[in-house]
C-alpha cells in the first residue's frame, strides 16, 4: 500500500524509469503472474508434450482419442450449452420480473435473497437436495408423486442442478440491463403501434441480445468448469471432463492423463472468453451506470404474462428455499430417512472432528482476501489508468486463471509445484496463491469498470489544487476505488469459503479445506456432517457479505456494486 | 387525415411517493384542443405537465376523468392502439436499429408493405433533411439529427396527434430555435393536432397556437401567449411568464372597468373589472420591464420617479434597476441606438404603458 | 472524512503486514515433536476415535487426512521423493500390495508380526494388516419388500432384472472396494477372467451408479434410493446401526474379504513414531477398542476376540481371504480392463 501511495496518479509520458514505484509495483506483479499463472500453465503444457525428455504427443492423441474420454468432451460441451441455454431463460425471467414486474420491494428482497443462496453455497449442495427430492425414494420423485423407481443419476439431474446453482448468475447479468433499457424506448415503439409481444419481441430483446449472450457464455463457463455438480449426479453414462480430469488423477494417478483431459477444457474455456471480450463487450446498447432509470418502469407485461412469470420464478425460487431447508433440516436431524429425532451432533462433530478444515479454511480465507482485494486494484487501477510497458498483456495475463476451469488451475499448479525449483503443494501458500490469482480478477474488472468512470479531470484538480501524486492517489483515487476493493474482498473471500475444483488437488495433511470436507462426508455416509458444514459455509457467507455491504457504506463508497453482483462475472 | 379534437376531462393522476406518501401529478386536468391545434403544456418540472401529456399518449392511465379523441373515448386504450406520433426529450431512438429501421417501425408494425415504406421513409427523412442518413445508427448522429429521426418517426406513421415531451431540451440554445421554428412549421404543413410540453416560456410562446401554465397538477391559466402575458390572473403565471415587476398596492376605489391604487406613494387608475379585489384591501401591481418607459423626471408622463442604480447593456436591449420609494424596478428599454444611455445615479421618471399594466389580489400565492 | 482516510490507509498497511506474517506462519513449519503424519484410508469417524486413544496411550498426536485408497497411494507415490506422512493407516492390503511395486514403503514388522497368519502380513514386513473386512450384499428393506425377492443368496441373485438400475456399489479407480469385489467374483470364478468379466457385463444394467468411496452407496440404499449393493461388512453395519432399515447377506458361492493394513512410508521423516503407531495398531491395544466404538472390523490379530454381534452376523457365511500377491500384480491390469469394458462398455 505505501508503494503504491506513492505511485501518482496518470501523468503523461510518465515512463518506468521516471517513477521508481511504479516500476517496483509493476515488476512485482509480473513476478507473480509468471510465478502462478504462466508458469503452471506451462508446466501443464509440457507435461502434455514432453514424455521422458522426448517432445512426444503420443500420450496426449491417446486419451484425447479415446471413444471414453471423446464422449466425456462431448457430454461437456452440451451440458454446458444445455445450462447455458435454462440458466439464461430462467434467470432472464427472474430479471425480467425483478425489473418489470412492479413488484413491491420486500419481494424483490426476498427474490434477490434466495437467488443469492445457490450462488454463495458450497458446492454439492443442490446436488444432495436434488439427490433426496428425485432420487428413487426421492421426497419429490417418491414420496409425493409415487414415481418408483426414478433414475437421478444421469444428465438431467445435472443439468437441473447446475441450472438451479448458475441461473443467478444470469439473473445478476441481465437484471441491471434491464432496468437501464430506457422505458420511453419501449413506450416509444408502443406509441408506434407495437403490441405488447411485439415492443418484447423487436424491442426489448434485441436491447438485451449482447447481455444475454454474456449470460449464456458465463453460464456455459461455469457449467464446463463444474466439478463438484457431476461428481455426485452425472452416474457412470453421463461422464464430463473435469470429473474424468479428477478421476484419472486422483484415481489412476494419471497426471498426464488428467493434464491432457484438463486441456481439453482448455479450449472451449478460451472461446468463451474471447467471445466474451472481443464480441459482446463491443455489442452493448445499453450502458449500465448503476443509477435506476428515472421513468416509472414501462408497462411491458400484461397482467396474465406478469402473474405466470411470477408464478414460474416463485416455483424456482420455492425450489431453492425448500432445497436449502432440507439441507438445514438434514444437519439437524440424526439421520436423513431414517431417524428425524432433532440433534446437535453434526454441529458438535464439524466443531470437533472439523475443527481443523474449518480452522484452514478460515485461515486461508483471511490470507487471501485482502491479498486478492489488493492484488485486484493494483493491477485494475495500473491497466485502466497507467501507461508502462506490457500493460495489455498484464491485463490477459491476469485474466487467465480466472477464465480457466478450476480443474485445469488445480493440475497446473499440482504439476508445477509438486518439484523442485518451487515446492508448494502441502502449503497454505499454494492454496492462497490460487485463490488470489483466480478470483483476484473479478477485484481487477470491478477496478477497471470503476477507474474508467473517474474522469482524470478529478485528478488533475486534485494536483492543480496543490495535492502531491502521492496525496492525490490518497485522497482522490483511492476512495473513489474503494468499492472495487470491497467488491475484490467479497468475491475473494466468498470463492474461498465454497471453492473447490482446483484446490482439491492442492489439499494436504497440513491444510485441508471445509468443502473438501464436505465431498469427503458426501462419499462417505455422513450426511448430517456435510448438510452442517453447508449451512456454516453459507452462514459465514452471509456475514461476511453482510460486513463488507457495511463497510462499503461506512465508506460511502459512490456507485458500488454489490459484492454480490460481481459473483456472476 | 382530418385533424382530431382532443378532450382532456376532468383526469387525475396520483402516485406514491416516497416520503410524502401519495401524490397527485395530475389533478383534475381539463383542455380542449382543438383540430389542427398546437397546445402547449408550460409549467416548471414537476407541475404535472409530463404526466398529463404521458396520460394522452397512453403510457399512464388516469385514476379519474376521460380523455376522448374526436368521439372516442381512449381513457383506457393502451398506447399502440391510439395512433399517436410521440417525440421524446431524449429522442428513444432504437439503439439497435439504423435510422431508416427506426422510421419505418411504425410502419412494419402497421403491416405496411415494404416497397412503400421504403418510399414514405425515403420522403419523410428528406422532409426532415436527413436525406443519406438511413444507414446510420443513432450513435452516430449528433443530437439535433437524432431529434430530426425522432420527429420523422412519430410522423410518418400519419398520428391522429402528434405529442411532444420537452423535445429540444436537449439541445443547444442555437438548435433550439433552429428546431422549435421546424417543428412549427411542419405542424402547419401537416395541419396535425399537436400537444407540446416545455417548461421554457420562450419555446412556448414561439411555437403554440394555445398555451396552457400548470402549476403543482393543476392548470392554472390558459390562453394566448399574449393573453397569459398581459392578463395573467395569478401570481404564479405573472412570475413564470416573462419578467416582471410585482409590486404591493392598497385598493382605493373599484369603478366598473376601472381599479384605482395606491402604490409607490402614488395613486394610479388601472383597467380590471374588479375581480377578488375589495375597497381598502392589499394588491398586486404587474408591471413589466418594458411597460416602463424611461422619461426625464420633469416629464409631464412621468408616473413615477426613481433613481437608477445599476444597468446592463444587453447589445439590443439595455436593462435598469431603478430604485423606486422602496422597491427596486426592473426596466428594459430597447436599444434603438440614437438613445443616450442612462447613467447610474440618474434621478428620472417613469411613464407606464397602461394598457399593459395588470392588477391581482395579495392573498394570491 | 480525512481521519477515516488516514485510518484507511494505515489499516491497509497493517492488514498487508499482517498478511504476511500469518504467510510465514504459514508455510509448514516443523510440528511438535511428538506429532506425526499420516493417510487414513479408513473413514475419519473411525480413525479419529483410533489415533485419540494411540495419543491417550502414547502422549503421540497423529495428524491425518483422509483419502480413499486409490487417492492415497496416488498421493504417496506422488510424494515418493518428498514423503509428507509417515505412515499408511488402513484401506486394503491389496492398495498396500501395489504400493510395494512402487517401492514406497518401509519394511518393518512390529512384536505382533510373528502372531500373524501369513496372509494378514506381508513377508517383508512391507505392511501389517489391522483389521479383516469381509464383504457383504446389502440390500435395502423398502427395496425387496416392494419387490417381492428374497435378500440376494448368491452372485446370480443380483443378476435378477427387478435389480434393473438399482444397485449401487464403488467404482474400481478410487476404490479399494471395488477392487476386493472384482477379485472376489475372479476368485468365485475360479480366476477365469474372460467368465468373471462376463459376469461383471451382465451386472452392469443393474448398476445405478459406481460410487467413488467404497461406503458411497450405503447411505442410497440405507435411504432406499438404491436397491442394494456390495460392501465393506463395517460399512454395511454402520448403515444399520444408524438406523436404516438394510439386509446383510452373503453369496452361497463365497465372497471376499481384504485384510485392512498399515504401512510405514520410506523416507518418513518421523519413521520412530510411526513405528510405535504400527506397534500399537497391529496389537490388541487398538484391535481391542473396535467394539467400543462399534467400529465393526473383524480384529487381524488372533488375539482380539470378535465381538458377539459381529459374530452372529458372519455366522454361516462363506468367506475366502484375496491373495494380496496374485491381486497386487494383477490389479493394474485388471482395474484398466474393468473401465474398459465394465464401467465404459
Amino acid at each position: 500500500m505505501a508503494v503504491t501511495a506513492s505511485a501518482g496518479p496518470r501523468a503523461a509520458g510518465a515512463g518506468l524509469a521516471r517513477d521508481p514505484a511504479l516500476a517496483l509495483v509493476v515488476v512485482a506483479l509480473w513476478a507473480g503472474l509468471v510465478l502462478f499463472v504462466l508458469y503452471p500453465l506451462a508446466m501443464l503444457l509440457a507435461r502434455l508434450v514432453v514424455d521422458q525428455g522426448h517432445l512426444s504427443l503420443a500420450g496426449v492423441g491417446k486419451i484425447l482419442t479415446d471413444r471414453h474420454q471423446l464422449q466425456a468432451f462431448r457430454n461437456s460441451l452440451l451440458l454446458g450449452a444445455l445450462v447455458g441455454l435454462i440458466g439464461t431463460v430462467v434467470g432472464f425471467a427472474f430479471a425480467f420480473v425483478a425489473a418489470r414486474g412492479r413488484l413491491p420491494r420486500w419481494l424483490v428482497a426476498v427474490i434477490d435473497a434466495s437467488v443469492l443462496l445457490p450462488l454463495v453455497s458450497p458446492p454439492f449442495t443442490t446436488a444432495i437436495a436434488m439427490i433426496f427430492s428425485f432420487g428413487p425414494r426421492g421426497l419429490i420423485t417418491y414420496e409425493l408423486l409415487g414415481v418408483k423407481g426414478f433414475a437421478v443419476y444421469g444428465m438431467w439431474s445435472t443439468l437441473l442442478s447446475e441450472a438451479l446453482t448458475y441461473f443467478p448468475i444470469a439473473y445478476l447479468t441481465l437484471r441491471p440491463i434491464l432496468a437501464a433499457i430506457d422505458s420511453n424506448i419501449e413506450g416509444m415503439a408502443r406509441s408506434l403501434g407495437a403490441s405488447r409481444a411485439r415492443v418484447f419481441r423487436t424491442v426489448t430483446l434485441p436491447l438485451c441480445t449482447p447481455g444475454i449472450a454474456n449470460a449464456f457464455l458465463l453460464l456455459f463457463a461455469a457449467s464446463l468448469a463444474d466439478f463438484a455438480t457431476p461428481l455426485i449426479l452425472a452416474g457412470n453414462g453421463f461422464p464430463v471432463l473435469p470429473t474424468q480430469a479428477y478421476l484419472q488423477i486422483t484415481g489412476m494417478f494419471d497426471l498426464r492423463g488428467g493434464a491432457a483431459l484438463s486441456f481439453a477444457l482448455l479450449v472451449p474455456a478460451l472461446l468463451v472468453f474471447v467471445l466474451q471480450r472481443y464480441w459482446v463487450s463491443r455489442r452493448q446498447y445499453v450502458t449500465v451506470t448503476g443509477k435506476g432509470a428515472g421513468q416509472t418502469p414501462a408497462d411491458s407485461m400484461t397482467p396474465a404474462v406478469r402473474a405466470a412469470l411470477l408464478a414460474a420464478c416463485a416455483a424456482v425460487t420455492l425450489l431453492i428455499v425448500y432445497f436449502y431447508a432440507l439441507l438445514l433440516y438434514a444437519s439437524l436431524v440424526v439421520a436423513l430417512g431414517a431417524n428425524h429425532a432433532f440433534t446437535f451432533a453434526h454441529y458438535r462433530t464439524i466443531f470437533t472432528d472439523g475443527a481443523k478444515a474449518i480452522h484452514d479454511t478460515l485461515i486461508i480465507a483471511a490470507l487471501a482476501t485482502p491479498l486478492g482485494g489488493l492484488y485486484g486494484i493494483l493491477v485494475g487501477y495500473l491497466v485502466a489508468r497507467r501507461r508502462f510497458p506490457g500493460r495489455g498483456a498484464m491485463e490477459l495475463a491476469s485474466m487467465v486463471n480466472y477464465a480457466l476451469p478450476g480443474t485445469i488451475v488445480g493440475i497446473a499448479y499440482l504439476i508445477a509445484f509438486n518439484d523442485p525449483p518451487l515446492v508448494l503443494t502441502g502449503t497454505a501458500l499454494i492454496i492462497v496463491a490460487c485463490y488470489v490469482f483466480r478470483y483476484g480478477p473479478t477485484g481487477i474488472r470491478a477496478t477497471v469498470a470503476l477507474v474508467s468512470q473517474i474522469d482524470p479531470a478529478l485528478e488533475e484538480a486534485s494536483r492543480g489544487l496543490g495535492a502531491g501524486s502521492a496525496t492525490t492517489f490518497r485522497r482522490v483515487t483511492l476512495p473513489l476505488i474503494a468499492p472495487a476493493f470491497f467488491a475484490g474482498l467479497g468475491v475473494v473471500f466468498i470463492r474461498s469459503m465454497t471453492a473447490i475444483s482446483a484446490t482439491i488437488f492442492l489439499i494436504s495433511i497440513g491444510w485441508t479445506l471445509i468443502t473438501v470436507k464436505i465431498l469427503e462426508n458426501i462419499t462417505e455416509l455422513s450426511l448430517g456432517p456435510a448438510a452442517a458444514f453447508s449451512v456454516l459455509v453459507v452462514a459465514i457467507v452471509f456475514v461476511a457479505i453482510a460486513l463488507i455491504s457495511g463497510a462499503m457504506r461506512l465508506f460511502r463508497a459512490p456507485g458500488a456494486a454489490p459484492v454480490t453482483s460481481l459473483l456472476g462475472g | 387525415m382530418e385533424a382530431i379534437r382532443v378532450r382532456v376531462d376532468g383526469v387525475s393522476k396520483r402516485f406514491a411517493h416516497r416520503v410524502k406518501g401519495e401524490v397527485y401529478a395530475a389533478r383534475d386536468v381539463t383542455l380542449d384542443v382543438a383540430p389542427g391545434e398546437f397546445l402547449t403544456l408550460l409549467g416548471p418540472s414537476g407541475c404535472g405537465k409530463t404526466t398529463t401529456l404521458r396520460m394522452v399518449a397512453g403510457f399512464e392511465t388516469p385514476d379519474a376523468g376521460r380523455i376522448r379523441f374526436g368521439d372516442d373515448d381512449v381513457t383506457h386504450t393502451p398506447a399502440d392502439k391510439r395512433n399517436i406520433g410521440f417525440v421524446f426529450q431524449n429522442y428513444a431512438l432504437f439503439p439497435h436499429l439504423q435510422v431508416a429501421e427506426n422510421v419505418a417501425y411504425g410502419l412494419r408494425v402497421r403491416g405496411v408493405a415494404a416497397a412503400q415504406i421504403a418510399e414514405q421513409v425515403r420522403d419523410v427523412l428528406a422532409l426532415v433533411g436527413l436525406a443519406g442518413y438511413e444507414h446510420q445508427f443513432s450513435s452516430q448522429l449528433s443530437g439535433g439529427e437524432q431529434q430530426r429521426v425522432a420527429l420523422a418517426r412519430a410522423i410518418v406513421i400519419k398520428p391522429r396527434l402528434l405529442l411532444f415531451d420537452e423535445p429540444l431540451s436537449n439541445l443547444d440554445a442555437r438548435l433550439r430555435v433552429q428546431m422549435r421554428d421546424e417543428i412549427r412549421d411542419l405542424q402547419q404543413r401537416l395541419a396535425i393536432t399537436t400537444i407540446y410540453v416545455t417548461h421554457d416560456q420562450e419555446e412556448a410562446m414561439a411555437v403554440s397556437d394555445r398555451i396552457v401554465v400548470m402549476s403543482q397538477g393543476r392548470v392554472v391559466q390558459d390562453g394566448s401567449a399574449e393573453d397569459l402575458y398581459h392578463r395573467p390572473r395569478t401570481r404564479f403565471v405573472a412570475e413564470f411568464i416573462g419578467r416582471v415587476n410585482l409590486v404591493a398596492a392598497q385598493v382605493v376605489d373599484i369603478a366598473p372597468g376601472v381599479v384605482t391604487l395606491a402604490a409607490l406613494d402614488r395613486e394610479m387608475r388601472v383597467s380590471h373589472d374588479g375581480a377578488g379585489l375589495r375597497r381598502g384591501g392589499s394588491a398586486r401591481l404587474v408591471l413589466r420591464p418594458e411597460a416602463l418607459e424611461i422619461v426625464r423626471a420633469d416629464d409631464a408622463r412621468a408616473a413615477l420617479e426613481g433613481v437608477v442604480t445599476a444597468r446592463s447593456f444587453l447589445g439590443e436591449k439595455v436593462e435598469y434597476r431603478v430604485r423606486c420609494v422602496d422597491t427596486s424596478l426592473q426596466v428594459v428599454r430597447h436599444n434603438s441606438g440614437t438613445d443616450d444611455i442612462v447613467p447610474t445615479g440618474m434621478t428620472i421618471g417613469l411613464a407606464i404603458a397602461s394598457p399593459t399594466a395588470a392588477v391581482l389580489p395579495d392573498d394570491d400565492e | 472524512m480525512n481521519a477515516r482516510l488516514d485510518w484507511r490507509a494505515r489499516g491497509a498497511r497493517t492488514l498487508v503486514l499482517a498478511s504476511l506474517v500469518l504467510l510465514a506462519l504459514a508455510a509448514p513449519a516443523a510440528r511438535a515433536a511428538e506429532t506425526l503424519n499420516a493417510y487414513s484410508i479408513w473413514p475419519e469417524n473411525w480413525a479419529r476415535p483410533m489415533f485419540d486413544e494411540f495419543e491417550k496411550a502414547t502422549g503421540i498426536k497423529v495428524n491425518f487426512v483422509r483419502f480413499s485408497s486409490g487417492e492415497a497411494l496416488a498421493r504417496v507415490i506422488a510424494e515418493k521423493n518428498n514423503p509428507r506422512v509417515d505412515v499408511l493407516f488402513g484401506g486394503p492390503v491389496e492398495t498396500f500390495a501395489a504400493g510395494i511395486a512402487e517401492g514406497v514403503f518401509e519394511p518393518y514388522k512390529s512384536p505382533s508380526f510373528a502372531k500373524l497368519p501369513p496372509r494378514m502380513r506381508q513377508a517383508d514386513g512391507q505392511w501389517i494388516a489391522i483389521a479383516d473386512d469381509p464383504l457383504v450384499f446389502m440390500t435395502s428393506d423398502k427395496f425387496v419388500k416392494e419387490k417381492g425377492i428374497k435378500p440376494p443368496a448368491s452372485w446370480d441373485d443380483l443378476l435378477n432384472p427387478v435389480y434393473k438400475d438399482s444397485l449401487q456399489m464403488a467404482d474400481a479407480r478410487t476404490s479399494g472396494t471395488a477392487v476386493t469385489r472384482i477379485f472376489s467374483i475372479l476368485e468365485v470364478n475360479g480366476r477365469d477372467e474372460n467368465k468373471a468379466f462376463a459376469y461383471m457385463k451382465k451386472l452392469r444394467p443393474n448398476v445405478q451408479l459406481y460410487t467413488k468411496s467404497g461406503g458411497g452407496g450405503t447411505l442410497p440404499v440405507g435411504l432406499g434410493q438404491a436397491g442394494g449393493g456390495i460392501f465393506f461388512i463395517v460399512d454395511a453395519l454402520d448403515t444399520k446401526a444408524k438406523g436404516y432399515e438394510v439386509t446383510i447377506s452373503f453369496p452361497k458361492e463365497g465372497i471376499g474379504t481384504a485384510a485392512e493394513g498399515i504401512a510405514l512410508i520410506k523416507g518418513a521423516k518421523n519413521p520412530e513414531l510411526g513405528r510405535k503407531l504400527i506397534d500399537w495398531a497391529t496389537s490388541p491395544a487398538m484391535q481391542g477398542q473396535f467394539a467400543k466404538y462399534k467400529i465393526n472390523f473383524v480384529p487381524a490379530h488372533p488375539d482380539v476376540a470378535l465381538e458377539p454381534g459381529l459374530a452372529v452376523v458372519l455366522k454361516d457365511a462363506k468367506i475366502f481371504p484375496i491373495d494380496a500377491d496374485y491381486a497386487g500384480a494383477n490389479r493394474k491390469r485388471v482395474v484398466e480392463r474393468w473401465i474398459a469394458e465394465v464401467l465404459n462398455p
